[in-house]
């Protein structure tokens, strides 16, 4: 074949530039560490590096979401670990009032107690964050959730609950209303309320009762209607059951026995004493009643007591009733700090695991767009002796003329 | 006989001188672009008779021939051309792909930065710098939006420029191609059909350089002139007439500058897609297959965004309590009548937030024939036809917004190539920002049973949204409803954790309510702390809202991405391969035509020793002619 002078060295110089242009290539590449330079490099890759980079941006961003919320948590935890001291204190406090040899005095310095702990209670259920928002307000983080007034404590918060991401499909509560903790008590039981009108002038203390059938509930009113017959040693009492919301009769005329079950329709309680003719024991639907009204009820009653038999059974019932609520309470502070400190443990979890995972995103990304250094580097120095290979039989085959004999 | 010893030995010095000539030409042209190497034709002169048969008359010098192949030529002229449009094409994309990959220039970490700020939000709804934070990273995104646009449309007037200059060389071209046809026809016939070969060397190389600019073909005339036509056939250079390519705005698309003929009546445009090869089809096919489906593909992300970030908004509730306002705002698709419409009508364009997932990014033609529309998707030539406006089609709506149309018009609807540019943060003020939700629920405090409501979404916009609304359970199993709006329904059955939608929320009650029991749902007032809408507007991060729900922005973004790069890649492997094929071509029309200095060495001795030899043979007769001379001497 014949080969025209300048095709020699247009054929040398596109080859060397070209082998030029691969040096620079990797030169590049070893210097930015970076296999992906461009888009057109490697096109799925650079696309996958930028959807696996938003993964563990987002990754990321739920770790902080979780340490954050780790911290409300634990804020809300602690608080709820003081209420649940309070409490405590309180129920010690009317367990010991219960003591028969207590005198007015004696309950009115238990009353300044509870009264104080009262007060306490109030300023840590109207707590705030470390940036002064409170904890069991809802949503309405800026407006003080707990507001005593002439009817009681009024709860101006709301039942939201802030939630913050901590997983793709997992929001984490990291507030709790406060209508969960203080005001949705349900008093008594939980399912019955018994109470005694002020009008009784017997001694009957009654039990806060238990629930025997609960499919015989029927949510109704009731009163127990003592009546008494005869005096003295013939004295006989007996009761009615009477159903108010129904307007029927339960049981008439049942004999009473201090101390005995009196039990209908699913409920059975005990009243204990000597009740007069016509008093009443009363047995409601159990409501919610809130912790601050339950103390407060406490206090009052701690304070009123005279010492007559009827006044004993009075108060002997309030504090019954406070006990009783009060246990109501704790068990409802408990079980909302079980909850937060399960949540608390998840985001720990999430924490650690975010790490794991961010971990396989930067590898992933790494392994789609790094760079394999050794391979580099032998490319590199295989392509510079290739280049000069290719410079230096240019040079000579240039020399190639018969003009140099001529 | 022997006077024609030197008619021989002269005509040999001259054969010879010829050859040497023709030599020296090649060796000084050995380096000049499109040179074509020559040689000498020699024919034996016509021999003598006589008795004793033909005597030779020496050597006839018959032309001068350049060693030139067509089909070798037109083979190196069809690679250079498609070599140059790659390499035209290649070099613009890369400045694309080096922008949109880049980890610090792309989009990518903009939008990022964008969420992990709302997700601030989420977590500190009231805290003012997380509101704050929120706001400046929109604008960070708006910016990146900006410069990204800013560099396509950098692209995109760098194409403008181009073609213009381009189509001016293409008019320098044809004036030379058509002057040297001239001076062919001259010199040819004045030589009395002698071929000039280098005046048509020169032709040639002008061909070739008209090639790297766009494809042309050559029609050789029988007097030896090129006529010369590009695009569908158009005549460029007839014989000695040369014709004008110039530029002129896209009737329906005034941002781009395209190529037109001039003809007697006028200009005309040239159809973009009969101007393949050279530098100007590369510029040509990077303009519309890479650059505008770019743009387009940017601008739908953010319109895109925009859209579904502002409509979350809009449910939402901002920390005054008042209903969300828009973060963003974004423009319009754009409309454009062409310039040889006949009728008045305005059609306007306007983005269907309804429908964000049905955005494409392609460009749309509507024509108008006199009774019905006609909407082709320009990506792939899907055509709808209505027979009147408003249309909602593809996430976008049509209206006329004034005038008619008129059989015939036309006009250029591109719904998202303004939507980077056009994409702004409309919102200073930082308590702006809808966090929370407007509506809250409630359970009454009297509340017997164990039913709970949930906290409720807001899924639509409605003006009784925030009025109170209380749920009364007349036994376990049936509710009423109560509130302006709801149309106060009784008797409702109660399945646990169904959805209870009204006025434009929904919320769920579950467990066992009691008869008596209440649930409310009321505004949201002093709702500071709530942090739901925050957490919906952090959800769209991931949510798959284009392509009809198969990508997320940063998804479509990628996509984006990725195409270039598939199309850079593709660009680079076929113009190094068309590069090797043009070499090729290259390499075997200079086996050809290509000076070779060792062949000319040869020659040059060749010619001088038969220069040398012919000199020898008129020394000879000379001597003959003495010994002739110096018989009459003696006697």
């Amino acid at each position: 074949m014949r080969i025209a002078t300048n095709t020699i060295y247009n054929l040398s110089v596109s080859s060397i530039n070209r082998q030029q242009a691969d040096l620079l290539k990797t030169q590049q590449q070893i210097s930015a560490n970076r296999r992906v330079l461009t888009a057109s490099d490697d096109p799925v890759a650079a696309s996958r590096v930028l959807e696996i980079s938003q993964a563990d941006a987002i990754n990321t961003q739920y770790g902080v979401n979780a340490q954050t919320a780790s911290g409300r948590l634990a804020q809300t935890e602690s608080t709820l670990g003081r209420i649940g001291d309070l409490l405590q204190a309180v129920r010690q406090n009317a367990v010991t009032a219960g003591n028969g040899s207590f005198t007015a005095s004696d309950r009115a310095s238990v009353a300044q107690d509870v009264q104080a702990m009262y007060d306490e209670l109030l300023s840590v259920a109207n707590s705030t964050d470390g940036e002064g928002n409170y904890l069991f307000s809802g949503f309405q983080t800026d407006v003080t959730p707990f507001a005593p007034s002439a009817a009681g404590v009024q709860y101006l918060g709301d039942d939201g609950q802030r939630l913050v991401q901590v997983a793709s499909g997992r929001q984490i509560a990291v507030s709790e209303s406060g209508a969960d903790v203080f005001m949705r008590v349900r008093a008594s039981n939980g399912t019955f309320t018994v109470s005694a009108p002020p009008a009784n002038t017997g001694s009957a203390v009654y039990t806060q009762g238990t629930v025997t059938d609960p499919t015989a509930i029927t949510g109704h009113q009731y009163q127990i209607v003592f009546t008494v017959t005869g005096t003295g040693t013939t004295a006989v009492t007996t009761y009615d059951v009477n159903d108010v919301t129904a307007g029927t009769t339960v049981a008439t005329a049942q004999p009473y026995t201090s101390g005995g079950a009196i039990a209908f329709d699913g409920m059975s309680l005990q009243v204990q004493g000597a009740p007069a003719s016509g008093d009443v024991v009363q047995i409601d639907p159990s409501k919610d009643q809130d912790i601050f009204k339950t103390i407060s009820k406490l206090v009052t009653a701690l304070q009123g007591a005279a010492d007559d038999p009827a006044s004993n059974a009075r108060l002997q019932n309030s504090l019954n009733d406070a006990i009783a609520n009060l246990d109501q309470a704790l068990d409802s502070v408990n079980s909302v700090r079980a909850g937060v400190g399960t949540r608390m443990r998840e985001t720990d979890d999430l924490q650690s695991s975010s790490d794991d995972l961010s971990v396989q995103y930067k590898q992933n990304i790494s392994n789609l767009q790094d760079l394999d250094y050794a391979k580099a580097v032998s490319d590199l120095v295989q392509q510079q002796n290739n280049l000069q290979a290719a410079q230096k039989t240019f040079l000579q085959t240039a020399q190639l003329s018969i003009f140099n004999f001529l | 006989m022997a006077t024609n010893i030197f008619s021989i030995g002269i005509s040999g010095l001259q054969a010879a001188q010829a050859g040497l000539v023709t030599a020296g030409h090649n060796i000084a042209n050995a380096n000049t672009p499109g040179y074509t190497r020559q040689e000498v034709d020699y024919t034996n002169a016509i021999p003598t008779a006589s008795g004793s048969g033909f005597f030779g008359n020496g050597v006839d010098t018959v032309t001068v021939r350049r060693l030139y192949s067509q089909f070798l030529t037109s083979e190196v002229l069809s690679a250079s051309t498609q070599s140059n449009a790659l390499d035209s094409y290649y070099s613009q994309i890369q400045q694309l792909d080096n922008l949109v990959a880049d980890p610090s220039a792309g989009l990518s970490p903009a939008l990022q930065d964008f969420f992990t700020a709302v997700q601030g939000v989420a977590a500190t709804p009231n805290v003012a710098s997380a509101r704050q934070a929120m706001l400046s990273s929109a604008q960070a995104l708006k910016s990146r939006f900006d410069v990204i646009d800013q560099r396509i449309q950098d692209l995109r007037d760098g194409v403008n420029e181009d073609v213009g200059a381009t189509a001016q060389e293409i008019t320098n071209y044809a004036g030379q191609i058509a002057d040297l046809n001239q001076r062919i026809i001259v010199a040819r016939s004045a030589a009395g059909g002698q071929p000039p070969n280098d005046l048509m060397d020169q032709r040639d190389q002008l061909v070739a350089q008209l090639n790297k600019d766009v494809k042309a073909t050559i029609v050789v005339q029988d007097d030896g002139a090129y006529n010369v036509f590009i695009g569908s056939g158009q005549p460029l250079v007839a014989g000695v007439q040369a014709y004008t390519v110039t530029t002129l705005r896209d009737p329906l698309d005034p941002t781009k500058v395209t190529i037109g003929y001039k003809t007697p009546s006028g200009v005309v445009q040239l159809p973009e897609a009969s101007l393949t090869g050279g530098k100007l089809g590369g510029l040509l096919s990077f303009r519309n297959q890479t650059l505008d489906p770019a743009q387009n593909a940017l601008g739908r992300v953010a319109a895109a965004l925009a859209q579904t970030f502002n409509a979350q908004l809009r449910l939402g509730q901002d920390l005054n309590g008042q209903p969300g306002t828009d973060l963003f705002s974004i423009g319009t698709p754009r409309v454009t009548p062409s310039t040889n419409n006949t009728g008045n009508a305005t059609i306007a364009g306007a983005f269907d937030p309804a429908n964000v997932g049905a955005l494409t990014t392609s460009d749309y033609r509507l024509t108008f024939d006199g009774t019905n529309y006609a909407l082709t998707r320009l990506s792939d030539g899907n055509v709808r036809s209505f027979a009147t406006l408003p249309q909602n089609v593809d996430g976008f709506t049509l209206s006329l917004a004034s005038g008619a149309a008129v059989a015939g018009d036309t006009f250029l609807i591109r719904p998202t190539v303004d939507g980077a540019q056009s994409f702004d943060v409309a919102l200073t003020d930082p308590s702006k920002i809808a966090a929370a939700a407007p509506v809250r629920t409630s359970q009454g405090t009297a509340n017997t049973g164990t039913g709970k409501v949930s906290a409720g979404v807001v899924n639509a916009l409605n003006a009784n949204l925030q009025q109170p609304v209380t749920i009364t359970f007349t036994s376990p199993t049936t509710f009423d409803v109560t509130g302006t709006g709801t149309g106060n329904p009784t008797g409702v059955t109660y399945t646990p954790g169904q959805d209870i939608t009204f006025n434009g929320w929904t919320i769920q009650i579950s467990g066992t309510p009691a008869a008596g029991d209440t649930f409310g749902v009321g505004p949201n007032s002093g709702g500071t702390g709530d942090n739901r809408n925050a957490l919906l507007l952090a959800g769209l991060q991931t949510q798959k809202i284009l392509d009809g729900g198969t990508a997320s922005y940063q998804g479509a973004y990628a996509a984006f991405v990725s195409d270039v790069g598939t199309q850079t890649r593709q660009l680079q492997v076929t113009s190094s391969a068309q590069a090797a094929v043009l070499e090729q071509a290259t390499t075997a029309q200079q086996a050809q035509s290509g000076v070779s200095l060792d062949e000319e060495a040869a020659n040059l001795i060749r010619f001088q020793q038969a220069y040398q030899a012919s000199g020898k043979v008129l020394q000879i007769a000379s001597t003959l002619f003495d010994t002739l001379l110096a018989l009459g001497n003696n006697t």
